[in-house]
């Protein structure tokens, strides 16, 4: 790598914790470092050592990384504008009588669990702020929450029996949330 | 520093904007580049210059791209057009806050009395 077990040892540390293509930015950034040092006349490790200091601790840059991750936006984004879908779909369902639709038990069940699980990955996407593997599990979050979408689509078309006004919004709602969640998918899945 | 950076915070993306101004830079150039123009005093460390410089990216406002130097891949960055009318906008914003600040900051003269 670099050329000294130091900025190695650095570079190591936050490549167990961030994407391959952040830390390739950032090993030319502390080689560059290092290598100024090098060219004011510090032996290499005084130069290591003086390059690491000047570049930042590791628990330092990865929350900064932490915090701009896409993921965590994405989470945030997507956490902010729950409660106006629930108040889209709560008087939907309600009004259009769903306990009654021909939908199983265990497909329904699933359904609430499959929507606990995506709360829960993009609660701890948008809440992480030292881990950036944790905001990485907006992704499955965000394509769970355009499987449910889909879901809940299919089953207003397929099993109810008659549309109910709070769908007129409910609908086009849930269909601007699947196209904007899925163009965010290429930023998310990047690594 | 713990002042310089507070100051710092809500300008981070102009000033890495206008250390874009002359031409494509790397992220170390634009560290460099940030605390030299400062005088010193924006001398932020370079592995937290990085998540701001993809935030920018990511907005539209520059756009890097890679090449290898010394067998290192390397990342440079450029300011799209986007990037060119916002630093020129925010740049008037700028100029109209300070004159604004310092008129009442300054000391005045009392008005001439006959």
């Amino acid at each position: 790598m670099a050329g000294h077990t130091l900025i190695d040892a650095h570079l190591a540390a936050l490549a167990r914790r961030l994407p391959a293509r952040a830390v390739d930015e950032l090993a030319d950034g502390l080689t560059e470092t290092y290598a100024r040092h090098l060219a004011r006349g510090f032996d290499p490790t005084a130069a290591a050592r003086a390059a690491i200091a000047e570049f930042g601790h590791p628990d330092q840059i990865i929350t900064a990384f932490t915090r701009q991750a896409p993921g965590r936006r994405t989470a945030l984004a997507l956490l902010a504008t729950g409660p106006g879908f629930a108040a889209c779909w709560g008087p939907s369902l309600i009004l259009g009588h769903a306990w009654t639709w021909p939908i199983p038990t265990p497909v329904a069940l699933a359904f609430g669990l499959a929507l606990l699980a995506v709360v829960a990955a993009l609660v701890t996407a948008a809440t992480s702020r030292h881990s950036y593997s944790r905001t990485q599990l907006a992704a499955p979050g965000a394509i769970g929450l355009v499987l449910l979408d889909t879901a809940v689509l299919a089953a207003v078309l397929l099993a109810a029996p008659t549309l109910v006004w709070p769908m007129a919004l409910a609908i086009p709602a849930s269909l601007a949330r699947i196209g904007l969640t899925a163009r965010t998918f290429p930023r998310l899945l990047a690594r | 520093m713990k002042a310089e950076a507070q100051a710092l915070k809500g300008h981070l993306d102009v000033l890495l904007l206008a250390t874009l101004r002359d031409g494509p830079r790397h992220g170390y150039a634009i560290k460099e580049t940030l605390r030299d123009g400062s005088g010193g005093r924006f001398d932020l460390p370079t592995g937290t210059i990085y998540p701001a410089l993809h935030r920018l990216e990511r907005a539209g406002l520059i756009t890097g791209t890679w090449s290898t130097v010394d067998g290192r891949r390397r990342r440079s960055y450029r300011l799209t057009t986007k990037g060119q009318r916002h630093l020129a906008s925010e740049r008037g914003n700028w100029r109209q806050f300070a004159a604004a600040v310092t008129a009442l900051l300054e000391p005045t003269p009392w008005p001439a009395t006959p």
